[in-house]
């Protein structure tokens, strides 16, 4: 095997307002657009690198091609009027914007939630990040050509987006939890349906592990590779798999247990090298706990009792003055809402606390210099950032 | 760890507001004195176990002239969340202390509040690098007094044939015209 | 790294042989049984209240004209510009009827983008008869089904007074039952007075009660009255009455005026604020139309004189209705802010008798004829003439006037509406005070299924040991024969009604004569309907004027046939407090236009 080392003497100076002095005029540098269009990015966003060679030693995030402003519609809306939009914070994920934004409203509007409300909400939480894995993994495959992952792990995710769209009358966008608690119960059948895609997904997984866990092509590539020092996880505000891939053991589902966590068994899943592989491993297993956690709710859950609590008039419905910030754990890391009210029908403000908007941000473009570009694609998608959730 | 003690405990050098106390979990506190920001960010961050910056964001309250900063921050291993609240004068330019030294990832959020409500950080990297508006040249969108709706209405057009009736007023025009 | 790591991937390979698992063609898929697709209306359970508009995020939503209004029908229907439409279905969880649906059809392919734009259930589509897709699981959960329970004087409290019963709602349920209100404004077309409903509701909700007052004497300055005892067709078409109960409109109004001081309702309606017309109206009768007349003629600087035959303005909302639905002081603060725009009451004067009415005619320039059905009908059963039979509304006056009537212990009242509740209560209270117990039976004609009283007046008769038997229909008062008591009332015999009416519609009740009872009593009422004295008139202008069915004929604007003459009220419209307040206003404002275009009147 042959080693490369390259020369890094000649890597541009910082200047004095802390950017790096990159004379594109000297020849000796490249600046290349990494996205918004790449099989490497996940999601539309771009990151501006500057190559010496075939080391990059500077990577930008370029962000905004999702911009909706949500967080402004929101103001204009009513409370129940935010409902549909939430979830469109996060496509693959969408559910965890329902959720936060759900409780933070009946938090600051008093409302209770049935108890089965929580058992469906935790049911559909693991369900999304049970796709969002999926997307991840076919995502870490694909960065570094393993295209057929990608295919497999679409197609499960489709068999999972059929059991949404039984449960909760859509397959991407749900809107389905409800301030006030749920649509609906579940289905008929629901529980032995959702069986039958476990299964095919457990499968399938076992052919993951044969064909990109178990591949000299992938280790190669990713051990070792795109290392983040646990020491960076408190400054750069890294939660989730990023996190536990370096050993700590970061999960909200255990460390402020809301729904029904409390009521379930499983394990925080770890790892130690913190490289590519060791996060792309945490989440190989954290689908298992995903799976876990999947069958124990169905066999545990409350199937009687009501899953809405009758709200106030939503029409002119005006929640009292106060603040409140709702988190939970989403498949990347920790995801919250911080939503202020002011007394009137609106919200004052919702700002949307999405993991990637560290992760993709400061994060990667600390992570980046130094890196040789064949590394970046894989790097970006270990972190497993989702643009939206950045620039809502 | 017990909020009210640690409140207590740092309003006596701090000069904090009176605490909510939203859940066990969640607290919010004002600091009425917006010098004592980085000392008691670092004091919290170092001594308290306050070491992950959750988010920073700023809310408009334009009827009162002021901007709220809210930096919240959790401590993992106690699983207390603090939101601690600024109010800065709403008058432009508005500029406050940047933290990005004490919180790297906290230069992308002090990007955003310069972008999208015009609060600038001065010594913050890249701090005036456009972030997510491209060419943008309209006041700070976020701030309240920008309306979006105006500004839609003025930058597209609608949809020709819709139109619609106010129960109310259509009975009225179909019923009773005179009363 | 080991060997195995470059062999195992090629297990990929086995894939090879799968069979695809994509769809051929997605067109014609099947959604899940819950989809939330396009969506479906009946447009007969669809009132057009606009709720799904008002909560579309989207603004996907118009409501176009579909049929003409009808009460409780805003013959709009929502047409769904798909455009927009994010498939959320709120619209289907706020829809006040239950018609808004949504199937299970996603895939539709059309190259004329406005096709995607049309009125479900008005436009055909072929999903329309589609069973599967989102419906509302359950009852409504957005807008709130039932009202806060009202306070009422328990029976056992109320039995032996005439305290009015009805607490009115307390801040708290106020703003819950306000808060119900979807806004739609169906109510306001049914109103007889078109009052602003959803406004003053509004008011509420703000807790700015100066505001609802202000709200409420645009429309009608008889708000005390009509917050109790106003017939409320308003909650009979109102949205919220599809599932669930209807908003409390009558109470609300009753709430906000319970919250003003009469100091602070004078402040806030204040006085005329136009010059002197130097125009004089007189207007015959103070009750509700008379006085809303004088009210709104009084505020367009015309000169108002009320002549009144009692001795007490009110008219049959004094006179006619117990004190225990409506207070006589909180009759007297509506009466006292119509006093204060410079409307003169004379009680206690009889036109015909103390002034002649054309001396009326001659001193001003329009005269209103506002003097509601005073006279009782009777039956004219064997034995109806005569001592120990009275009309319901006389004996009510009496007891208002503070007269002494006869309580025998035993009373039977003929009659099925809400003087004849009315009656037995008055009847019941007086005998609780006299022998500490009940004993009045009603007979109605109707059953109970079609009684003509409102639902509550019967429970609170029943709560208040009133005997009432439907489906009875009087035949004679019996009277002793001989003895000491000969003459003398012995009870009321009734047969069974088989029916009321005949195959044309026309009143013709059919008895089973074997089933007959004699209801003991001492005293019968006749409470079947009222007719107004119109004896004033005099025979000339009784000859001269135009009749309509035994009442003087008015057009749309309350004019007789006699150029100088209007009139309106209970005596044209029939007993109703609203109608005769809407009634008042329509005789003002044609007073009004008539008096400013110059018009002799009086000539």
């Amino acid at each position: 095997m042959f080693s490369f080392n390259p020369d890094r003497s000649q890597y541009p100076d910082v200047g004095p307002d802390g950017k790096l002095e990159v004379d594109l005029e000297t020849g000796k540098y490249l600046k290349l657009w990494h996205g918004p269009n790449h099989p490497g990015i996940t999601g539309n966003m771009s990151v501006e690198i500057t190559v010496d060679g075939d080391e990059v030693v500077e990577g930008k995030t370029h962000v905004g091609y999702l911009h909706r402003g949500f967080e402004k519609l929101m103001e204009r809306r009513t409370f129940i009027q935010v409902f549909p939009i939430v979830c469109r914070v996060c496509v693959p994920e969408p559910d965890f914007n329902e959720y936060c934004y759900a409780a933070a409203v009946e938090e600051l509007a008093g409302i209770e939630v049935p108890e089965q409300a929580q058992w469906i909400r935790t049911l559909i939480l693991e369900m999304g990040r049970f796709n969002s894995y999926m997307m991840a993994m076919g995502g870490i495959a694909g960065a570094l050509g393993s295209g057929v992952i990608g295919q497999w792990m679409t197609y499960v995710r489709d068999l999972m987006l059929d059991r949404f769209e039984e449960m909760t009358g859509a397959r991407i966008y749900h809107m389905f939890i409800l301030p006030g608690g749920v649509r609906a119960g579940l289905p008929e059948g629901f529980a032995g349906r959702m069986e039958e895609v476990l299964r095919t997904a457990e499968k399938y997984l076992a052919d993951v592990d044969k064909v990109l866990f178990t591949n000299a092509v992938f280790k190669k590539r990713t051990k070792g590779v795109g290392y983040i020092d646990p020491a960076l996880f408190e400054p750069y505000g890294v939660t989730g798999p990023n996190a536990r891939a370096g050993g700590v053991a970061k999960d909200l589902r255990k460390d402020a247990p809301y729904l029904v966590y409390d009521q379930l068994d499983f394990e925080v899943v770890t790892e130690t090298a913190s490289d590519i592989w060791a996060r792309a491993m945490v989440r190989r297993r954290d689908i298992d706990v995903s799976i876990s956690l999947i069958r124990q709710i169905l066999a545990k859950m409350p199937t009687e009792g009501p899953v809405m609590t009758a709200l106030p008039n939503v029409l002119h419905w005006k929640i009292p003055r106060g603040e409140t910030y709702i988190k939970g754990e989403s498949s990347r890391g920790e995801y919250g809402y911080y939503l202020v009210t002011d007394g009137s029908g609106y919200p004052r403000r919702v700002n949307v606390r999405g993991p990637s908007y560290t992760h993709a941000m400061a994060l990667l473009e600390h992570l980046i210099p130094g890196t040789n570009i064949s590394d970046i694609a894989a790097l970006m998608v270990s972190l497993h950032t989702y643009p939206p959730e950045i620039e809502r | 760890m017990d909020m009210r003690e640690l409140i207590e405990r740092l309003t006596s050098r701090h000069k904090l507001g009176a605490p909510i106390f939203q859940r066990p979990d969640l607290t919010f506190v004002d600091l009425t004195d917006n010098d004592r920001l980085r000392a008691l960010l670092v004091e919290l961050r170092d001594i308290e176990g306050f070491t992950h910056l959750v988010l920073l964001t700023a809310v408009d309250w334009i009827e009162e002239g002021k901007f709220q900063l809210t930096y919240m921050l959790n401590n993992r291993a106690a699983n207390q969340t603090l939101g601690l609240r600024v109010y800065l004068e709403r008058k432009d330019p508005v500029e406050f202390t940047s933290i990005h030294d004490i919180w790297p990832t906290a230069e992308t959020y002090q990007r955003e509040l310069r972008e999208m409500f015009g609060i600038n950080f001065p010594g913050s990297p890249r701090v005036m690098d456009e972030f997510i508006l491209e060419g943008w040249t309209d006041m700070p969108p976020y701030r309240r007094d920008f309306d979006t709706l105006a500004y839609s209405q003025q930058t597209y057009r609608d949809r020709p044939g819709r139109a619609t009736n106010d129960p109310r007023d259509h009975m009225k025009s179909k019923m009773y015209p005179e009363g | 790294m080991g060997f195995r790591d470059v062999l195992s991937p090629f297990t990929a390979w086995k894939h090879v042989i799968d069979t695809p698992v994509t769809i051929k063609n997605p067109i014609g898929r099947e959604a899940a049984e819950r989809y939330r697709g396009f969506h479906q209306n009946d447009v007969d359970k669809c009132i057009g209240c606009g709720s799904c508009e008002d909560i579309c995020q989207n603004a996907a939503i118009d409501m176009v004209a579909f049929a003409e209004p009808k009460p409780g029908d805003s013959g709009l229907r929502p047409n769904i510009d798909y455009g927009r439409c994010c498939w959320c279905a709120l619209c289907v969880d706020v829809c006040m009827t239950g018609s808004l649906t949504m199937s299970n059809e996603y895939t539709w392919v059309d190259s004329d983008p406005d096709a995607f734009r049309f009125t479900p259930g008005v436009d055909a589509k072929p999903w329309d008869d589609i069973e599967k897709g989102y419906q509302r699981a359950g009852e409504r959960m957005l807008t709130g089904l039932a009202r806060p329970e009202m306070v009422e004087m328990a029976p056992e409290a109320r039995a032996d007074n005439f305290d009015e019963i009805v607490a009115g709602y307390s801040r708290e349920q106020a703003v819950l039952e306000a808060d119900r209100c979807v806004e739609c404004g169906l109510c306001v077309a049914t109103c007889p007075a078109h009052m602003d409903i959803p406004d003053y509701i509004a008011a509420i909700r703000e807790g700015d009660y100066d505001l609802g007052t202000q709200i409420l004497y645009e429309t009608n300055p008889f708000s005390e009255v009509c917050g109790r005892v106003c017939t409320h067709k308003c909650e009979t078409v109102c949205a919220a009455a599809h599932e669930g109960e209807p908003i409390a409109i009558r109470w609300l109004k009753r709430h906000i005026i319970d919250n003003v001081s009469e100091e602070r309702r004078l402040e806030i309606v204040g006085t005329p604020q136009v010059a002197s017309s130097g125009r004089k109206v007189a207007v015959i009768g103070a009750g509700p139309a008379g006085l809303t007349t004088a009210y709104d003629l009084a505020r367009s600087g015309h000169k108002v004189v009320v002549y009144e035959a009692k001795d007490q303005p009110g008219g049959m909302t004094r006179y006619g209705i117990p004190e225990y639905r409506l207070p006589y002081d909180a009759l007297d603060r509506d009466i006292n802010v119509i006093k204060a725009q410079g409307v003169e009451i004379k009680t206690g004067v009889r036109i015909g008798n103390d002034i002649a009415l054309d001396k009326l005619k001659a001193e001003n320039d329009a005269v209103v004829l506002a003097i509601g059905l005073h006279l009782g009908r009777s039956t004219r059963v064997p034995g109806s003439d005569g001592a120990g039979v009275e009309a319901a509304i006389d004996l009510l006056a009496r007891v208002t006037a503070g007269e002494a009537v006869p309580v025998p212990e035993k009373v039977a009242v003929i009659g099925g509406g809400n003087v004849a509740m009315d009656i037995a209560r008055t009847m019941g209270r007086l005998q609780m005070q006299k022998y500490g117990k009940v004993g009045v039976t009603v007979t109605a004609l109707e059953d109970f299924d079609h009684f003509l009283a409102d639902k509550e007046e019967v429970k609170e008769s029943f709560e208040e040991q009133i005997e009432i038997l439907d489906g009875r229909g009087p035949q004679e008062v019996v009277r002793f024969k001989s003895g000491k008591q000969k003459g003398m009332v012995k009870g009321l015999k009734t047969w069974k009604v088989v029916s009321i009416f005949d195959r044309d519609g026309r009143f013709a009740p059919q008895y089973d004569e074997g089933d007959e009872v004699v209801h003991e009593a001492e005293m019968v009422i006749e409470a079947i309907g009222q007719m107004a004295d119109v004896s004033l008139l005099g025979a000339e202008l009784t000859e001269a004027l135009e009749w309509n069915r035994g009442r003087i004929a008015v057009d749309a604007e309350g004019r007789t046939s006699e150029a100088w003459l209007w009139a309106g009220g209970d005596a044209v419209r029939g007993p109703d407090v609203i109608h005769a307040v809407a009634d008042g206003h329509r005789i003002a404002a044609s007073v009004n236009v008539a008096l400013m275009a110059g018009k002799e009147a009086g000539a």
